[in-house]
């Protein structure tokens, strides 16, 4: 008796319904009541199941619906945790924001294994046409992801890694395709990783 | 057969016609072992020069909407693409590039103001592009150096991302510049396909669009929503600031064949260098000059990456690195030529 109470008043609180003492007492048992907890959450879904026109599609009926969920919710035990399920999916959220610190040093390495790749390609004037600096990069094909262990062996630095970007930013847009300059920055340089 | 069965039944201007059809596929398969499709009256097409096509080819882009997918490959094997999203309204142009390989980074431009967003990261990079504007005004200037370097010549036909393209070919008239086989859409001129090509013809760089829907409902204010949304990212503003290379202390012993100075930026510390801008209206030369440090300007030499060639050299107190997609000895003659005038 008291639970079916506790479920309208929840239900009403869900609804935009409480005013004032009634209001007030609603929010204190959503809070404090495992139950009325769930009650709280199941409206919701309910309340988004309804909203939702594909989430709806092929189910049994409103009603039918209903009645299965609130049967399941009673036979559910009072104060079983719902929320880890929500927690854990926002949980890698979280430690991505934590990394942020760490954002100058994503960016040298970006440099870095772009460089590591480029450097497959190129060759030294006056040296032997595309000699390759180490057997594994020559047949890495360009593009590749390299492990940071392949990084060490490069001809090519950071700085010049920079300057070629910035000359594709500002000096390499030709007249034939506005555009050249960007598209070879958003595919070329961002390759290495 | 049948053409062949035609010329010989027939005298006079028409086989003239048709034998000049046949050289010029000729030279066609000649230079790049693949037959282009030749249109019935293509003759007329030949007629446009060199500025001509290439307004056209401008206009396209500054007047048509369109969706697609470039893919960008290098004599090297490098391959990249990105999906590109183009839409202008007259005032302005908007385009989203967003890279399909490599680290995901989504570019936004509106005329020559760019954004970079880079989601790995978190980080949103604004700058300003002032070479972009530029184009317009390099082909209408009488002193306009493209016809002076580069000749046109239409191929034939072609078909890109489902699309009847003329072919063009821009022939450099000397040895400082690269060539260009042009592939433009039939209809509207838009560039579909290009080629980058080393002076035996071969290509060092191509681009083409594997994908492409023209006139495509891309709308230039929701474009621009999306530029702005930098809610939640940091935003770094490039610190770039515009100077002359004469007010730095530089200048050119000798002008570079059909090269035109046309901007200088500063960067600030810890880079600290300077980067001159030259461009002939089709391919840019950046000198970037910076003192020379011992530790990390070691390697003096000629890189080549795709269409991209670089040269480091050593200064006395300086190190001068020229990127462009020029061939090696327009480098050399830049590296040459610079020197300190105070």
């Amino acid at each position: 008796m008291e639970q079916m109470q506790t479920q309208e008043l929840i239900s009403a609180l869900a609804d935009g319904q409480l005013r004032g003492d009634a209001f007030a007492r609603g929010v204190e048992l959503a809070a404090s009541d495992p139950a009325a907890r769930d009650a709280w959450q199941t409206y919701h879904l309910i309340g988004d199941v309804l909203r939702s026109g594909e989430l709806a599609v092929g189910s049994s009926a409103p009603t039918v619906f209903l009645q299965r969920l609130q049967r399941r919710l009673q036979e559910e035990q009072p104060g079983m945790p719902r929320a880890p399920a929500v927690e854990a999916a926002a949980a890698p959220v979280h430690e991505e924001a934590a990394n942020d610190g760490s954002f100058r040093w994503k960016v040298v390495a970006g440099f870095a294994s772009v460089a590591a790749v480029a450097a497959v390609v190129w060759s030294l004037v006056g040296g032997a046409p595309d000699k390759p600096v180490s057997p594994e990069l020559a047949k890495a094909p360009a593009g590749t992801v390299l492990s940071p262990g392949e990084r060490g062996v490069m001809i090519r630095s950071p700085q010049l890694d920079e300057l070629l970007a910035a000359h594709r930013q500002l000096g390499g847009a030709s007249a034939l395709q506005m555009s050249s300059g960007l598209v070879r920055n958003a595919t070329f340089e961002g390759s290495g990783r | 057969m049948h053409q062949t069965q035609t010329q010989h039944r027939s005298v006079g201007r028409r086989s003239m016609v048709a034998l000049a059809g046949l050289g010029l596929l000729e030279a066609a398969v000649a230079q790049t072992g693949v037959v282009y499709l030749h249109a019935g009256g293509g003759a007329k097409h030949e007629e446009r020069s060199v500025a001509e096509w290439l307004e056209r080819m401008h206009e396209a882009s500054r007047r048509r909407n369109y969706v697609g997918t470039l893919v960008v490959s290098s004599n090297t094997g490098a391959m990249s693409s990105a999906r590109i999203w183009h839409a202008c309204d007259g005032q302005q142009q908007l385009e989203r590039v967003e890279s399909l390989t490599g680290a995901p980074r989504s570019t936004f431009r509106r005329n020559d103001e760019v954004v970079t967003f880079l989601p790995e990261a978190r980080v949103a990079r604004t700058e300003r592009r002032e070479v972009l504007g530029l184009f317009p005004d390099l082909l209408k200037s009488s002193e306009t150096s493209i016809p002076e370097f580069y000749a046109a010549r239409r191929l034939g036909s072609d078909r890109v991302a489902g699309f009847v393209a003329d072919v063009v070919h821009l022939l450099p008239k000397d040895q400082m510049r690269y060539g260009y086989r042009i592939w433009s859409e039939k209809k509207s001129g838009l560039v579909v396909k290009l080629q980058t090509l080393d002076h035996d013809h071969s290509v060092l760089e191509q681009s083409a669009f594997s994908e492409l829907q023209l006139d495509a409902p891309v709308r230039v204010e929701k474009l621009s929503q999306m530029m702005a949304a930098t809610g939640g990212w940091r935003v770094e503003k490039a610190d770039t600031v515009k100077c002359s290379a004469a007010a730095e202390g530089w200048q050119l012993r000798a002008p570079v064949a059909g090269f035109r100075p046309v901007n200088c930026y500063r960067r600030p510390a810890p880079e600290g260098n300077m980067q001159w801008i030259f461009s002939d209206g089709l391919a840019a030369v950046s000198l970037f000059v910076e003192a020379y440090e011992p530790r990390r300007h070691q390697q003096e030499g000629l890189l080549a990456s795709g269409a991209t060639q670089t040269l480091t050299r050593r200064m006395q107190d300086w190190w001068l690195t020229a990127v462009g997609e020029v061939p090696p000895q327009t480098l050399k003659v830049f590296a040459q030529n610079l020197e300190r005038s105070r």
